[in-house]
């Protein structure tokens, strides 16, 4: 180890200033933390493997009479409209990826400050509880964003750019919007859901297992109290099932479930209040010297 | 004056962890001592900012306790008891990632990270990864944290706890060159009484939520009480008591010697009186110089 006061001490003769977005270095620095890891790296390249489907779903309708041998019967899914977005933002495969990414890269944004004490070094800093949780948040709203509001948007792109004209936008001018809103409501939801089942424990794996758990859990709990009861009421137990009944309304589609798609709003809203009285409390009882 | 507290109270609950501080400190190092439950975690709490207090109020660095928090912390370091640090990151990151935190920008940050890891001896293994440091290696990186945007006060609790005796001294030594070299108030927050001892200048002693004693350690000496040791021959047991009767405080050691603290208005002929209505014989008498041990004792009541 090198000998104590090998360079001496000067003082900075710089100033101290006052961020405008306190939070950014934690989101920063929350962004390049998970992908020095290789198995998220791996993963977060996967996830954009639905996005690759729906584009070569977009190139295909264009060049129907080129692909028609292989696409036979499949045209009418092929129909590019707002359909074909609410099918790829809503479709189970996406909503796991992106449950799959969040665990791998953002489960231990709060559970590891807690494991290893490093919230009293945040708050010794002029950061409100606040500006902690917004940097934190900001990490799965990156993540969110990048697999939803940027390959819908690149997708209508590439639809406008294979049609040659922009007929499609003038069809359908609102689609950038609900593209927009409902990447934001998953990337709000998903920020409270990640971040709640992180304040919870100490140890990031079990925070893994819990972001997987309730998630498939509740879809099972759906499951077994549908076939009991009989009722698509059930669904509201489902995240996943909430989440489409969302997204089917934002891009105004029949909703999935015969069920107003107000109550799935209310119960993604619930749960995020829930996790914002959790948080509030659990980041304030440790903000404190030991 | 850097920190300037009056009538300072917090409770949790039905608890009172400070109960009507009054305290003025200025420059040096500074120790911050009291038995456990004293409010010495309270009292750091507040001057940091974490907590409102209950009743009074006060000033670090000018900047008022209740209302300017933000700025108080920008202006202040902090080396907390417990290890802390993020996992996945090297010491560079991390020093730098805290000076952006606080304010500094962020190239300027990462050159003066390498500068303080330089400075805590962690040079060499500034791009190891945390999660691969030693205890001794973790408490310089705390320390590093700390210093990283130059703050004027130094907030540092129990800084050698965990630490060998090597280990000890250089942390030890680092925290004397930042008080004494680079015009830094050190606020000390110790169990170890042989640390505040070598650091600090003077004390502030906490019991039970009031100030027991504060002041420069030399005149806390002085004013409370003269310390004498001696060796009896004899049933110490009336001696002892006639010296209590005195308003002495009497402690004997294990190896049977006798400390007797003395009021400032007594006179140490006394002692010699004592022991001959007892009968004692005295073997050994010596006006000792009070560590600041027998000063914690005598002012807190413990030993």
């Amino acid at each position: 180890m090198a000998t104590v006061r090998e360079k001496g001490y000067s003082h900075w003769d710089g100033k101290l200033g006052e961020r405008r977005f306190p939070w950014w270095p934690i989101t920063r620095t929350g962004i390049q933390l998970a992908f020095r890891k290789k198995r998220f790296k791996f993963v977060f390249a996967g996830a954009f493997v639905p996005a690759f489907v729906f584009l070569v779903g977009l190139y295909v309708s264009e060049r129907l009479e080129d692909f028609k041998s292989f696409v036979r019967e499949s045209d009418r899914l092929l129909n590019i409209g707002p359909k074909y977005f609410s099918a790829y933002f809503t479709n189970d495969s996406l909503l796991f990826l992106i449950v799959l990414v969040l665990a791998f890269g953002a489960a231990g944004l709060i559970a590891d400050d807690i494991k290893h004490s490093s919230l009293q070094l945040y708050f010794s800093r002029p950061l409100s509880k606040t500006d902690y949780l917004l940097g934190k948040m900001s990490v799965i709203f990156f993540f969110v964003l990048i697999l939803t509001a940027l390959p819908g948007l690149v997708l209508v792109i590439f639809k406008l750019i294979f049609a040659g004209s922009f007929k499609f936008f003038l069809d359908y001018p609102w689609l950038p919007l609900s593209i927009l809103g409902y990447s934001a409501l998953l990337t709000v939801f998903f920020a409270f859901y990640v971040l709640l089942l992180s304040a919870l424990s100490k140890n990031a794996r079990y925070v893994i297992v819990l972001i997987f758990g309730i998630y498939i859990f509740s879809n099972v709990l759906y499951g077994i109290l549908n076939s009991i009861f009989r009722t698509p009421y059930m669904a509201l137990f489902s995240v996943s099932a909430n989440l489409q009944q969302a997204g089917a309304f934002i891009f105004g589609q029949k909703l999935p479930q015969a069920v107003p798609a107000g109550w799935s709003f209310l119960v993604l809203a619930g749960i995020c209040v829930l996790a914002a009285v959790v948080l509030n409390r659990k980041i304030r009882s440790v903000e404190v010297i030991k | 004056m850097s920190i300037e507290v009056r009538d300072l109270s917090f409770r949790y609950g039905k608890i009172v962890a400070l109960d009507g501080v009054t305290m003025r400190l200025g420059e040096g190092a500074v120790g911050l001592l009291g038995p456990n439950g004293a409010g010495k975690s309270t009292l750091l709490r507040i001057l940091l900012g974490f907590l409102v207090p209950e009743r009074g109020g006060g000033k670090v660095l000018d900047y008022d306790i209740r209302r300017e928090q933000a700025m108080i912390r920008r202006s202040v370091g902090y080396m907390p008891e417990s290890d802390c640090f993020v996992a996945g990151m090297d010491a560079v990151t991390f020093t730098s990632y805290f000076g952006e935190l606080s304010g500094m920008p962020r190239q300027e940050a990462m050159k003066r990270a390498h500068e303080v890891l330089f400075y805590v001896g962690l040079g060499e293994a500034r791009y190891r990864l945390l999660d691969t440091y030693s205890a001794g290696m973790k408490q310089r990186l705390k320390l590093a944290q700390a210093l990283v945007h130059d703050p004027k006060i130094l907030f540092l609790d129990e800084p050698t706890s965990n630490l060998d005796p090597n280990g000890r001294s250089e942390i030890l030594e680092l925290i004397r060159d930042v008080s004494t070299n680079k015009s830094i108030q050190v606020i000390l927050s110790s169990h170890i009484l042989d640390d505040i001892e070598s650091i600090c200048a003077s004390v502030v002693i906490l019991k039970q939520g009031r100030l027991a004693a504060e002041g420069r350690m030399e005149d806390l000496r002085a004013i409370h009480y003269s310390l004498y040791e001696l060796r009896i021959k004899g049933d110490g047991g009336p001696f002892r008591r006639d010296l209590e009767a005195m308003g002495c405080r009497v402690d004997e050691t294990e190896d049977r010697l006798i400390k007797v603290y003395m009021p400032e208005a007594g006179d140490r002929m006394d002692i010699f009186r004592a022991a001959a209505r007892t009968g004692v014989q005295l073997r050994y008498f010596v006006k000792s110089r009070t560590s600041l041990e027998d000063l914690f004792a005598g002012v807190v009541g413990v030993d």
